[in-house]
């Protein structure tokens, strides 16, 4: 009897303890989901009725330029802001990595982007980026530079959000490679550094390799939050949904509140958008994934 | 690692959790049509400061039948989506609701959303708005009223005296006002302006002279009587376009961007000696401007000496369970009685006639600019002011679509002529 | 490649060979670069007190103020005289709303990450990928939808619509998997389940207190999350049951923002979350997100 029971145990208790993701899910993550889907099949008016239409959303933004525009935007902002801000992370961990005073005051400072508000976020770079008044292009003068109007070109108003986005997330990557370094056990830095390697190379061939797994985590999580690349854009275009006089920096997101929420209330066509960002996220963390698993054999 | 400490926290956080359920559940409202004795429980649901709240409690007075349950929901950029989406879902939206004139120009085209305030007797309160005005709430075919106006904006042009002194032209309101009685007089004063090297730029956008151009030029926009757009070929819009373009090729705007930082910055830096301003906007020039800016500031006429930014209406959602109520409370508050409290309370200004000619509005002045006698200026702006035919879309076309293309050359990054092309374009490519 | 398990105390190197030493010192540029970093990330925070105590139009000054200014009380009792944001109110909803929602988080994704990472069940692969596939559902696409729902179940304007559907989450399954991977010794339950121990006490008294330092940060994360969540709260909650998100946003009147109340309640809001910060912050030290390390 009391064998039996185990086993009852061993076997159904992952599943229990698993449960309860997925009942919430079921009724709060999956239902929105599929609605969403049957939406996006229709033509919707969020304030009218609705007919069926079929794919035709989903045809009619394949030819839609400024749908083009958002999905290029937001993959170009993101690439932009992701990349220095994993490399510099890492750096940061590098340098945490050592023997200091204070540590902990600097563990922690360096977070503390993450608990500021983003109404103080928003203020602070929109007088930064600003073009008149603001302090990079102020900054700027000072080195004999003309001054740029942010929010008026793609790679400047890019270079904007990417700060923005670096600013709050890099000391949080950073803290995740730091725990990981502290892993790597010393002997193998000692041996490199008894064979002669520089600082510089055992942080290359060490120190990033035995990282892998973990750079590719934190470069899943940046992709599913920056392919979703909302408030920061929106920030700087003091709240315009628009993003830029020309769609500068509009981003899909954005794209997508424009049409149901704040234009047409285009129901149908907003959701059929958001599945296909949905679908262009899971490709491209799809693809990381695959690479986690070669990398890490 | 103590095993202590594990599995006591874990306790100590599920009692927790359980504790807080329970309070929870405990102190949760529900939404309720009625309140405990029978009366009539109306919600009404407005953004920003609606300074209803005199007029309110005057309203509840009178009906004792009734309690009004008034939810202030933020910003109106907050507040205006999460109003789609209760309409949509066909549940959330309060009994009286406020629109923005904007707003209010998207939903006419689902009129249904909103109860029929003919079917309550609106058609007798025409009198009670300015016709433009009372006109703006009807949907094109004039069989369905759906809001009844509460404020407006005005329009007159707000400017720095310093900046005026400093380029050796009037100061006096009045004999400003003789600078510009005309658009055209306007960019002239401004090359005059701008030939005296003040180091402060004519107006602060470009953006800001096309509404009140384009509704004094003539009855129609973007759109015709019978809602076809006709943006492309209504001389009056190119004629707006036009001219905006040359206050831009003149040199005399300093590109801000309105609501922008740097434009909030603007005002204290002086960098720009007029601007268009509705009523509204002294409070905004005065907060943003600072003590510095005290006595630099005036208003005179606005050139053509007509013209309106702003202001709401109130409407009844269709899902309302007490539209009936719901009509009273609305046709109260845009009374001049309580346009008049509103007045009192915030300062916005009335859309009634009978409530601009009281003395309480009429003989008001503004002390931060230079003690102008602000309720006059602002009346008069709109009395004579002549309805123009908007369309359900106009909101979208000029703020989606034209602007955005004139901020385009303002800043360099297109052309008049290409602007002009793709606005059109775009315009054609969403109306259809 | 192999793995290290004893993740007690960070790898700190300070012996052996000279050369090894000397690399692993702070060097002055390091400590230069540190210190700058650390005065960017937080210069935001520091301003908004800094504009919390003085007057309206300090906001847009270039450069901007540096020095506290003598308002803070002023700005204070303005804000909590203001009927409109409830703005105490707002306060203890957050509270009560991200304290649940943190502590139900930690103790879900602790059960399911165990599950995931130590017990062997069928499925255990394709589920883990639904869940990270969760995590990629963009948040407008749902609004609608949960909203409606709400309203069926009773729940709109109740806090329980602000907590309820995110009583677990999916990246706290996955952070806890991956750390319950590396931090807990297949021996030790092994050891465990030889001496008869049920799953759950298990769960209770082996995995529990290993995953502490990661749950701790997972409680942290989520706890700032909820605190800071806006959007979701506006739509479904009334403004007489506000999270302090939203009464900061009811301070923004009609046309032009009094800065100086908004940073004052942004200020005062952040000390909650400064408080669990620094209680929470020492587990931050030494093997923490153990779970991103390997697979």
């Amino acid at each position: 009897m009391r064998q039996r029971l185990s086993r009852l145990d061993t076997t159904l208790s992952p599943y229990l303890y698993v449960a309860p993701f997925f009942l919430l899910f079921a009724v709060f993550g999956l239902f929105p989901l599929l609605y969403t889907a049957w939406v996006s099949l229709h033509d919707w008016n969020l304030l009218g009725g609705h007919t069926f239409v079929g794919l035709d959303n989903y045809g009619a933004l394949f030819a839609d330029p400024h749908f083009w525009n958002a999905t290029g935007n937001t993959v170009g902002m993101f690439a932009l802001s992701t990349v220095p801000q994993l490399l510099l992370a890492l750096g940061i961990a590098n340098a945490l990595h050592k023997r200091m005073r204070a540590r902990t005051a600097v563990r922690l400072g360096i977070l503390l982007p993450n608990i500021t508000s983003v109404a103080a976020v928003g203020i602070v770079f929109s007088l930064l980026f600003a073009n008149n008044f603001g302090l990079a292009n102020w900054v700027l003068g000072l080195a004999g530079v003309d001054p740029v109007n942010w929010t008026a070109e793609k790679w400047s108003s890019w270079s904007a959000i990417a700060v923005m986005v670096d600013w709050r997330w890099t000391g949080w990557n950073a803290l995740i490679y730091l725990a990981a370094m502290q892993t790597i056990p010393a002997d193998l830095y000692e041996a490199a550094a008894i064979e002669g390697a520089s600082a510089w190379r055992q942080f290359w061939r060490i120190t990033v390799p035995l990282l892998r797994p973990t750079i590719l985590f934190t470069a899943v999580i940046a992709t599913i939050g920056g392919m979703q690349l909302f408030a920061e854009p929106l920030l700087l275009a003091s709240g315009r949904i628009e993003g830029g006089s020309l769609r500068q920096f509009q981003t899909l997101s954005m794209y997508i509140y424009e049409r149901a929420f704040s234009r047409d209330f285009d129901y149908g066509y907003g959701s059929a958008m958001a599945w296909v960002l949905f679908l262009l996220i899971l490709v491209a963390s799809m693809v990381n994934f695959a690479l986690v698993r070669r990398g890490s054999r | 690692m103590s095993l202590r400490n594990g599995p006591s926290r874990r306790a100590a956080v599920l009692a927790l959790v359980a504790v807080t359920v329970l309070g929870m559940t405990a102190a949760c409202s529900r939404k309720d049509d009625a309140t405990a004795d029978g009366k009539t429980k109306l919600v009404i649901q407005t953004f920003g400061k609606p300074g209803i709240d005199q007029a309110v409690a005057a309203f509840q007075a009178a009906h004792p039948d009734i309690v009004v349950d008034h939810q202030k929901l933020g910003e109106l950029r907050d507040f205006q989506p999460k109003l789609v989406q209760w309409l949509g879902a066909g549940k959330g939206a309060g009994d009286v609701v406020m629109l923005e004139e904007g707003v209010l120009l998207g939903y006419l085209r689902q009129p249904d959303n909103f109860v029929n305030l003919l079917d309550h007797g609106g058609g007798d309160l025409k009198g009670n708005f300015l016709p433009w005005k009372y006109q703006r709430g009807l949907t094109p075919d004039g069989k369905k009223l759906v809001g009844l106006g509460t404020d407006v904006g005005g329009l007159a042009m707000c400017y720095r005296t310093d900046l005026l002194a400093k380029a050796g032209m009037p100061t006096d309101r009045a004999e400003v006002a003789r600078l510009w009685p005309t658009w055209e007089a306007y960019r002239a004063a401004g090359n005059a302006f701008k030939a005296k090297n003040t180091g402060a730029a004519w107006t602060d956008s470009a953006t800001g002279v096309v509404q009140p151009y384009a509704m004094q030029g003539g009855d129609t926009i973007f759109f015709g009587q019978d809602n076809t757009l006709i943006a492309d070929s209504n001389p009056n819009v190119r004629r707006t376009w036009d001219y905006a373009n040359s206050l831009i090729s003149d040199g005399l705007t300093a590109k801000l961007t309105t609501w922008s930082k740097d434009w909030e910055a603007g005002f204290k830096k002086a960098a720009f000696a007029t601007m268009p301003c509705p009523a509204w906007m002294t409070g905004v020039i005065k907060a943003n401007a600072g003590d510095e800016g005290a006595g630099k500031w005036d208003v005179a006429t606005i050139p053509g000496g007509t013209g309106n930014w702003g202001g709401s209406y109130f409407a009844v959602p269709r899902q309302s369970k007490h539209p009936k109520e719901a009509y009273e409370l609305a046709k109260y508050l845009t009374g001049k009685d309580g346009q008049l409290a509103v007045y009192k309370e915030v300062g916005a200004m009335p859309s009634s006639p009978q409530a601009l000619e009281d003395p309480a509005f009429r003989d008001s002045r503004n002390e931060y600019f230079g003690n102008a006698p602000t309720g006059r200026i602002f009346a008069d702006s709109v009395r004579t002011m002549r309805p123009v035919f908007l369309g359900a879309r106009h909101q979208e076309i000029w703020e989606s679509v034209f602007m955005p293309q004139l901020q385009a050359v303002e800043q360099g990054k297109s052309t008049s002529e290409a602007a002009w092309k793709a606005a059109n374009a775009e315009a054609r490519g969403r109306v259809g | 490649m192999s793995r290290w398990v004893g993740n007690e105390k960070p790898a700190r190197p300070g012996r052996g060979v000279g050369a090894a030493t000397r690399l692993w010192q702070a060097s002055p540029l390091t400590y230069l670069a540190l210190v700058l970093a650390v005065v960017l990330s937080a210069f935001p925070i520091y301003w908004t007190f800094i504009v919390a105590s003085r007057s309206n139009d300090a906001i847009n000054d270039v450069p901007p103020p540096l020095l506290p200014g003598g308002h803070l009380v002023d700005n204070a009792s303005r804000l909590l005289a203001n009927d409109d944001a409830l703005f105490l109110y707002g306060l203890a909803n957050s509270l009560v709303v991200s304290l649940v929602v943190a502590s139900s988080v930690v103790l879900f994704s602790t059960l399911a990450g165990f599950a995931f990472a130590k017990l062997r069940f069928r499925g255990r692969h394709a589920l883990l990928l639904v869940i990270v596939a969760t995590m990629m559902v963009p948040t407008q696409l749902g609004l609608i939808p949960l909203y409606m729902l709400m309203v069926e179940l009773g729940w709109q304007g109740t806090l329980q619509a602000v907590i309820v559907p995110f009583l677990v989450t999916g990246f706290g399954v996955f952070m806890m998997r991956q750390y319950a991977d590396a931090a807990v010794p297949d021996q030790l339950i092994e050891a465990a389940r030889v001496d008869g121990c049920s799953t759950i006490r298990i769960y209770w008294n082996v995995v529990l207190p290993a995953l502490r330092p990661a749950a701790a940060v997972l409680f942290l994360l989520q706890f700032m999350q909820t605190w800071n969540e806006f959007l979701w709260s506006f739509v479904v909650l009334d403004p007489d049951t506000p999270t302090v998100q939203m009464s900061l946003k009811a301070l923004a009147t009609a046309y032009y923002t009094d800065y100086s109340q908004v940073f004052a309640g942004t200020a005062i809001a952040t000390v909650p979350l400064l408080l669990v910060f620094v209680v929470f912050g020492r587990q931050i030290i030494g093997g923490i997100m153990e779970g991103a390390v390997k697979q």
